[in-house]
């Protein structure tokens, strides 16, 4: 009797949990979305009247515009040679076996331990010693290390999914290393590659924590911007630049859901 | 012929992981020597500064303002870890026992907010926080308040927005160790007349402690060092270490003052996580002991 009654009160809370922890996850992006379209001169909630002009002002805005360009430039380079960097780290790792593997996978991951605030401002100082700073390699570096935690788990996993005896028949068939990579391994993991790519690309798009400190010649990025100016006015036209970038991001996230399931990036 | 094959793959292995290694020391471990290099001058200059001293760690130690900002950063990071535990256990946990296809838009729930920008966040919280906000208008309406209130610029709502924001890694976390717990322990657990709860104590928690530890971890270390969320959500009222540490550098540009207090806080974290788990780990091997005999 008494563990029925302890089983039911376990069930609700968890029940209640959930529902609060779902809506409370979503309930921010939905209420950006929501005030997006206002046509008041100021942000609140509900939103009163639908309009597009936020939207018209936000395009019209040369600091967002040239924000989002530098964002999305810096993104595709991070994508697309954190992928580069770190299929050759987790072949390696998950391929051969050597001395201070260990050490190496650890150093892989450490990017996710170091806090924000001290790899931003590090690299700051360290730009500022090269007189870099009014260039993009801070931010372009900066977002690199932060990406390279993220692809090479995603490529690890994918590489330790799939069935090595493909690549082995490959080999007794006096396929090249080179050749089994690129005719077996790549092909079979494409999915996986794709993903880690994507991951890195919503990384340093989506950056701040660091992006903040490694502001350029007046060039910052989109996130930055919407920090800069949240910080001293409050009008919906960051909702309108907000609402692009969940845009971004949820187009990015379905893609990957399709790709390789969104479990499997978590 | 033996040797030089063991070469060659040595030399692949060299040149494979050489990029990274190479990326990593540069602008990672480089950056954070220097900034250890940084903290230990005297004055506030960094570039033309030089002589090594631990005025900046005296400066810090001694001033109680700071280490009464130091103690409130980790309360306050230890309260938003076991509350994304508290609540964050039973969702990744559900989660984890969901068929996959019920499982699919939890996840992208769960995911979306890790994905997006943290400022978007912060931002669709000042909507639901705000004099004008979600709460205001509604509790305003059904009569709860006379007229809006300022809900922001106070401790409670950082720490709400800090939950948040870091809930993602909890659920995440505890999701994925649950998913390598065997549903049967849980059936045999009640087949020996364990109750939910006994089964949970007893089966689940012990089993569920890595995962547990690393969500742990990670939200209590991106607590403490959030900067973002307490200068839009905190204001000037609510001081935590990261935006102190934002506003030594980027306002005061006192570098070395700003260095010494990033290193105060990345120590001391990894010191408090430290101990968290070989306090854990030495507690589940006896305890782990205990339920097996």
């Amino acid at each position: 009797m008494r563990s029925d009654l302890v089983d039911h009160v376990m069930t609700v809370f968890g029940a209640v949990v959930r529902g609060l922890v779902y809506s409370m996850l979503a309930l921010p992006a939905i209420l950006v979305v929501a005030s997006s379209f206002t046509s008041s001169d100021t942000m609140s909630f509900p939103p009163t009247g639908l309009s597009l002009r936020w939207y018209k002002k936000a395009f019209d805005s040369e600091v967002f515009m040239s924000a989002l360009w530098t964002s999305t430039y810096v993104a595709v380079l991070v994508s697309i040679i954190a992928l580069a960097i770190g299929f050759a780290a987790a072949f390696a790792i998950n391929r051969f076996s050597f001395r201070g593997k260990m050490f190496l996978q650890g150093l892989a991951f450490s990017p996710l331990i170091v806090p924000a605030v001290v790899l931003g401002i590090g690299l700051l100082q360290l730009f500022a010693w090269l007189d870099l700073t009014q260039t993009i390699y801070p931010l372009l570096l900066g977002h690199l290390v932060l990406a390279i935690p993220y692809v090479v788990r995603t490529v690890l996993a994918s590489l330790s999914l799939h069935d090595q005896m493909l690549e082995q028949a490959a080999m007794n068939l006096r396929a090249t290393p080179v050749q089994v990579i690129r005719r077996i391994t790549l092909p079979l993991i494409l999915p996986g590659l794709l993903s880690a790519a994507i991951f890195a690309f919503v990384t340093s798009f989506g950056n701040v924590t660091v992006s903040a400190f490694l502001t350029y010649g007046g060039n910052v990025t989109l996130p930055v911007q919407i920090f800069t100016y949240v910080n001293t006015s409050y009008d919906p036209v960051a909702a309108a630049v907000s609402t692009l970038m969940i845009i971004v991001t949820l187009a990015v996230i379905l893609t990957v859901e399709r790709l390789i399931g969104a479990e499997r990036l978590a | 012929m033996k040797q030089s094959v063991l070469n060659r793959r040595n030399v692949s292995v060299a040149v494979l992981l050489a990029p990274m290694v190479l990326l990593l020391t540069c602008f990672l471990v480089v950056p954070v020597l220097g900034l250890l290099r940084s903290s230990f001058l005297p004055g506030s200059e960094f570039l033309a500064g030089n002589g090594f001293s631990l005025t900046q760690y005296v400066r810090f130690f001694s001033d109680s303002y700071y280490s009464s900002v130091l103690m409130e950063t980790f309360v306050d990071g230890l309260i938003v870890s076991v509350v994304c535990l508290v609540i964050g256990f039973p969702t990744g946990y559900s989660l984890a026992r969901l068929s996959p296809s019920a499982r699919r838009w939890r996840t992208m729930i769960v995911i979306l907010p890790l994905t997006l920008s943290l400022v978007v966040v912060v931002f669709g919280w000042l909507i639901i926080l705000g004099r004008n906000g979600l709460i205001n208008s509604l509790f305003v309406r059904i009569g709860v308040f006379s007229s809006p209130k300022t809900l922001l610029f106070n401790r409670v709502a950082v720490t709400v927005v800090l939950v948040q924001q870091f809930l993602p890694f909890m659920i995440l976390s505890v999701m994925s160790v649950v998913t390598q717990i065997h549903p049967v322990l849980e059936q045999a657990a009640a087949n020996l007349r364990a109750n939910r709860f006994a089964t949970f104590r007893r089966v689940i928690v012990p089993l569920a402690m890595p995962g547990v530890l690393v969500g742990f971890n990670l939200v209590f270390v991106l607590s403490i060092s959030a900067f973002i969320t307490p200068r839009l959500i905190g204001g000037a009222r609510v001081a935590m270490l990261g935006s102190l540490i934002y506003e030594r550098i980027m306002s005061e540009l006192n570098w070395p003052s700003g260095a010494a207090m990033a290193f105060v806080l990345f120590v001391s974290g990894l010191g408090f996580t430290a101990a968290l788990n070989a306090l854990a780990g030495s507690h589940l091997i006896t305890k782990g002991r205990g339920n097996a005999l």
